[in-house]
């Protein structure tokens, strides 16, 4: 690890003026962040704490939505949403192991956006709005590919709004050693149709399924994809799964979330 | 006196201390004035170096010393990193190219060891790796097993190291020339790590005569002798240390070229220096493991017996001999190479080949379980050709009791076994019978079971010698000192235990004494199953000598006589002269006898000893994903007397753990270039608890002829019965979907692919 200034501002508004600094960086949880800094991977000038800000921290329910505070920890999340939003909190719940739900957050999680993470399923199979320090971003818009966001220099994550959907589940099959998503689905029913969002599986990072979106809306059921193949054009390949491999989880993943959505 | 007392129940007196942060391990004991030392290592497998400059880094602030390859030659340390040579069959011995200690001319392989840095802290030390220039030219890179890759060292044209074969070819011809049925098949067994939960650790410090090593090890006794060479010290100015050890599993066993560049600059800076390998460097510097491609064959007579069998094999060295490199897939290979069953004839021939990788060496069975894997995978497929339930057949072949001693082709001696009634025990309490019925009731949830048989033998290895002696201290306690060295596996607590119970001596007023070449003159060190059996042993007739001489001395002292010692009391019938070991012991110290208040023994055992068992397990395999989870687990395992058996049953279930990990998680995988692709625990699977169910253990024990007390070690024996019998559970679920072969790991991937495969084939 390089050496680094450290801040914890108690306020949205400090935080941001120390992001302005040269070479600031949001630490959160510090699950992704400190091991990259100790692999020498990363180095900031200086790291401004998010987690000593009280209103990043929380889950609340406003109306049809869920609203999540950036810096609420996947164990938080995993507690505190399972009566509004089981979806979700069963998503959290299956983060890493205890220690790091106990101290990842859901928004270091957004804007690491790692192309396994759980998350951006999350957020992408719901449409959630991602709530900055200076706007809000549509998940559709938000994901741009593997690590990549519309996120701005400097600009952090204050929330996130869920729409809560009449029914959801999330299927993860693990890769065997970092028990990241191998290839996962979120799948989520609303009135207005099903979202289906894919992680770990594509180059490009999170992704919508327009296909079984499709076929979903008109027959929520998991024959209704039955016959469906995602490409294989595009994904991942690595020591834990071909391409085609991958794409073939998808499948089956996406068939597993509708069936356990119910 | 009975060498086999009681046998020991309760906890381990080393867990209060490990659980509570109190164990000492390497970076515990370094002095607060240490220097911190780490390695630039090679980036690359193969090349040629042009440029290694370290002026930049060595002018940066808090930099004790730069130590290059060059540097060392300079200092006159010109050593090749130890290691052992064979017989080659081709005449004279394997190839033993210099193994230098830091890498100055060429790079063989990713992590080699390039440069050491020593700064006043870590930090400091990470910054001048930076600042290191290290230029090159790519090489060719040899990673194939087949002889004839790109050459790494022009002492082994084709990279062939060594050509060795055992056992008569001749005979083994005749019988598969006569034979009715013959099985063959490939076996691939993948290349692991060992992953200890303490990496690889040491401390050197030099004042200005001696040289004291403190090292994670398991012995330390070569090192002192390796050291002592190659900086040309007297032994006698050599001291090597072991603390508290996190796991060695066979990987700590040898001498690294660290210890002997660590060595080097401690004399040169007259500092200690620490060296804490991190995670992903011991990925890629440890010995790694297994790393073989065999095809065994098997040939039968009309009545299923096996009449002949073939090995052919090719492993890895990696890039260069490692300590025991040469003498792994070969020599203990061949150790239980016809396994517990009646072969006549038998022979294999290994081709060992250098690749640009990390040199391979001793793991967790080191051999036994690569050969007992590739055994039991074959009969399992013969039995399926031959259409006999796996039971049956080896049931039919294990060696019947009236052949015991039975001498083995490969001039084994298996003194005692019951195989077949260890077999059916297994079959009856692992409820093969109900397997159909779970199969069944798998099968409705859309699942695969599939049930694996494995009948294991090991060789205990090591030395077969070992000393104890024990000292009485000036404040009425005692120290035992062993010529083992526990690595975690609960040491203290059976000596102890197990002097206390010859001598009477309370377990709390001895103390065990390990790991220090100044206290201890020699010993074997851990590896091989051997610790307790040989330990024991020692310690055993180290108590012999030492009743009969203080039955000597109470007789003199009290004119009184003949002693005897019974429960830890010597009593003269007939008199009521009532003296224990430690009062004995007062008395001769106040006597002014100090001849009494130590005593020593060294032993040699007879003979080896063969624990041996059936292991059965069933698998569930999700075909659609080509998950497999591990659902029932038994070992039936005959170790002979049993010294602590919850001891005993937690190797077993270690070792079962470990063998799952190869089995179904673990792959040093490496791309073309020679790159490792699971460099760090992201990537390298490792088993966890719950990937494992409650496993099932019996223990069967038929004592060994072989040393007094009837052990036969377990060390390693989970491990060596659980590649195959997960292997062959899981073609078993998979047979039926036309899946003819699998190969470890079994990973959902693989799986998935294979029955790919076979669905397009059909
Ligand atoms: C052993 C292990 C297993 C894991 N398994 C999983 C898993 O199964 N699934 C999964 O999804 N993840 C997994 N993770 C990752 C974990 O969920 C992390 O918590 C998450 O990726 C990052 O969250 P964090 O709060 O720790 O962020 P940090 O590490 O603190 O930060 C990550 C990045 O986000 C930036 N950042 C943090 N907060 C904000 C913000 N509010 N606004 C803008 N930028 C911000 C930081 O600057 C940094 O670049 C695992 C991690 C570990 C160590």
């Amino acid at each position: 690890m390089y050496n680094f200034d450290f801040v914890k501002p108690s306020s949205i508004a400090d935080a941001v003026a120390a992001l302005a600094g040269e070479d600031a960086q949001p630490l959160s949880g510090g699950q992704t962040l400190i091991p990259s800094m100790k692999a020498r991977l990363n180095a900031p000038g200086t790291l401004v704490s998010l987690t000593g800000i009280p209103e990043l921290v929380g889950v609340c329910r406003e109306g049809d939505m869920l609203v999540i505070g950036a810096a609420t920890t996947h164990a938080q999340v995993a507690r505190d949403a399972a009566a509004d939003f089981p979806g979700l909190a069963a998503l959290a719940g299956q983060i890493g192991d205890p220690a790091v739900r106990n101290r990842g957050t859901i928004g270091g999680s957004l804007a690491n956006n790692d192309p396994s993470a759980c998350y951006p399923a999350a957020a992408l199979g719901t449409g959630a709005t991602i709530v900055t320090d200076r706007r809000e971003i549509g998940a559709d818009d938000y994901f741009q590919g593997m690590f990549t966001t519309a996120l701005e220099e400097g600009e952090i994550i204050t929330a996130v709004r869920f729409p809560i959907p009449q029914a959801s589940a999330y299927a993860k099959f693990v890769q065997p050693a970092s028990r990241f998503a191998l290839t996962a689905a979120f799948v989520a029913r609303f009135e207005s149709g099903v979202r289906v969002a894919i992680t770990g599986a594509s180059e490009n990072g999170v992704f919508r399924w327009a296909e079984a979106e499709a076929a979903l809306s008109s027959d929520f059921s998991a024959d209704a994809i039955a016959g469906l193949a995602c490409s294989p054009d595009e994904m991942i390949a690595d020591l834990h799964g071909t391409a085609a491999y991958r794409a073939h989880l998808v499948g089956v993943m996406t068939r597993r979330a509708v069936a356990a959505a119910g | 006196m009975q060498a086999f007392g009681k046998s020991q129940g309760g906890t381990r007196r080393e867990d209060i201390r490990f659980l509570t942060g109190q164990g000492r391990y390497l970076a515990d004991i370094a002095p607060a004035n240490a220097l911190h030392a780490v390695f630039l290592r090679a980036p690359v497998a193969h090349a040629r170096i042009t440029t290694l400059d370290v002026d930049d880094a060595r002018a940066l602030p808090g930099i004790r010393a730069i130590i290059t390859g060059a540097d060392l030659i300079a200092m006159g340390i010109t050593a090749s990193v130890y290691a052992i040579t064979l017989p080659d069959t081709r005449g004279g011995k394997g190839a033993a190219p210099h193994r230098p200690i830091l890498a100055h001319d060429t790079l063989r392989h990713v992590g080699e060891p390039v440069a050491l840095v020593v700064a006043d802290t870590r930090e400091a030390a990470m910054d001048a790796l930076d600042a290191i220039t290290l230029d090159y030219d790519d090489l060719p890179v040899s990673l194939s097993l087949t002889p004839g890759g790109p050459e790494i060292h022009p002492e082994a044209p084709g990279n062939l190291a060594l050509d060795w074969r055992l056992g008569a070819a001749d005979a083994v011809d005749a019988a598969f020339a006569k034979a009715a049925h013959i099985t063959k098949l490939d076996v691939r067994q993948n290349r692991v790590t060992a992953a200890p939960i303490e990496p690889r650790a040491a401390m050197a410090e030099w004042d200005g005569t001696r040289l004291h090593m403190a090292f994670n090890g398991q012995g330390v006794w070569r090192l002192k002798s390796e050291l002592a060479a190659a900086l040309a010290l007297d032994p006698e100015n050599v001291h090597v240390t072991t603390p508290d050890v996190g796991g060695g599993f066979g990987m700590k066993v040898m001498v690294y070229p660290e210890h002997y560049a660590l060595a080097a600059a401690a004399r040169q800076i007259g500092q200690p220096i620490l060296w804490v390998a991190e995670r992903g460097e011991s990925i890629a510097s440890d010995n790694g493991a297994r790393d073989l491609s065999s095809t065994a064959e098997l040939a039968f007579d009309a009545d299923h017996k096996i009449i002949g069998y073939r090995v052919r094999s090719r492993v890895n060295l990696g890039a260069y001999n490692s300590q025991f490199g040469q003498n792994i897939q070969t020599v203990l290979f061949s150790k239980v190479l016809t396994g517990v069953y009646d072969i006549p004839a038998a022979e294999m021939h290994v081709q060992a080949v250098y690749t640009n990788t990390t040199p391979v060496d001793a793991y967790r069975g080191a051999g036994r379980p690569e050969a007992v894997t590739l055994l039991e995978r074959t009969l399992d497929m013969a039995a399926r050709e031959l259409g006999v339930s796996p039971f049956e057949l080896r049931a039919r072949n294990v060696i019947a009791p009236d052949k015991l001693p039975y001498k083995t082709p490969m001039g084994e001696t298996i003194d005692v076994g019951e195989f077949a009634r260890l077999l059916h025990r297994a079959r009856d309490l692992g409820d093969a019978a109900g397997f159909p019925a779970r199969r069944a009731a798998s099968a409705e949830k859309g699942l695969l079971r599939g049930m694996g048989l494995a009948y294991y033998v090991e060789a205990i290895l090591g030395d077969t010698s070992e000393n104890a002696a024990l000292e009485f201290t000036e404040d009425g306690r005692v120290r035992l000192f062993v010529g083992t060295q526990s690595n975690g596996q609960g040491h203290e607590t059976v000596f102890a235990r197990y002097l206390a119970d010859l001598t009477g001596i309370e377990e709390e007023l001895i103390e065990i004494v390990q790991g220090d070449s100044d206290l201890i003159a020699r010993g074997g060190g851990t590896g091989g199953s051997r610790s307790v059996t040989v330990q024991s042993t020692a310690t055993f007739q180290m108590t012999k000598t030492m009743v009969a001489a203080f039955a000597d001395f109470l007789a003199r002292h009290t004119g009184a006589g003949p002693f005897e010692f019974e429960s830890g009391i010597f009593a003269a019938p007939g008199t009521n002269q009532r003296f224990t070991l430690l009062e004995a012991a007062e008395i001769a110290r106040r006597e002014g006898s100090p001849d009494l208040l130590r005593h020593d023994a060294r032993i040699t055992l007879d003979d080896r000893c063969y624990p041996n068992g059936a292991h059965l397990c069933e698998v569930e395999i999700d075909p659609e994903t080509g998950a497999l989870r591990l659902d029932r687990y038994l070992a039936v395992d005959d170790f002979g007397n049993l010294m602590h058996p919850m001891l005993a049953e937690g190797q077993v279930h270690g070792g079962i753990a470990q063998g799952f990990g190869q089995a179904v998680l673990e792959d040093l995988a490496l791309d073309e270039d020679g790159q490792i692709l699971s460099g760090s625990f992201m990537d390298y699977a490792m088993p966890r608890a719950s990937d494992l169910p409650m496993i099932g253990f019996e223990s069967v024990p038929v004592p060994s002829k072989n040393n007094p007390l009837g052990m036969k070690g377990c060390g390693e024996a989970g491990t060596v019965g659980a590649l195959a019998a997960l292997s062959n559970a899981a073609l078993d679920a998979l047979w039926d979907q036309g899946v003819r072969h699998v190969d470890m790991p079994l990973t959902p991937q693989r799986i998935w692919g294979w029955l790919q495969q076979a669905k397009a084939q059909a």
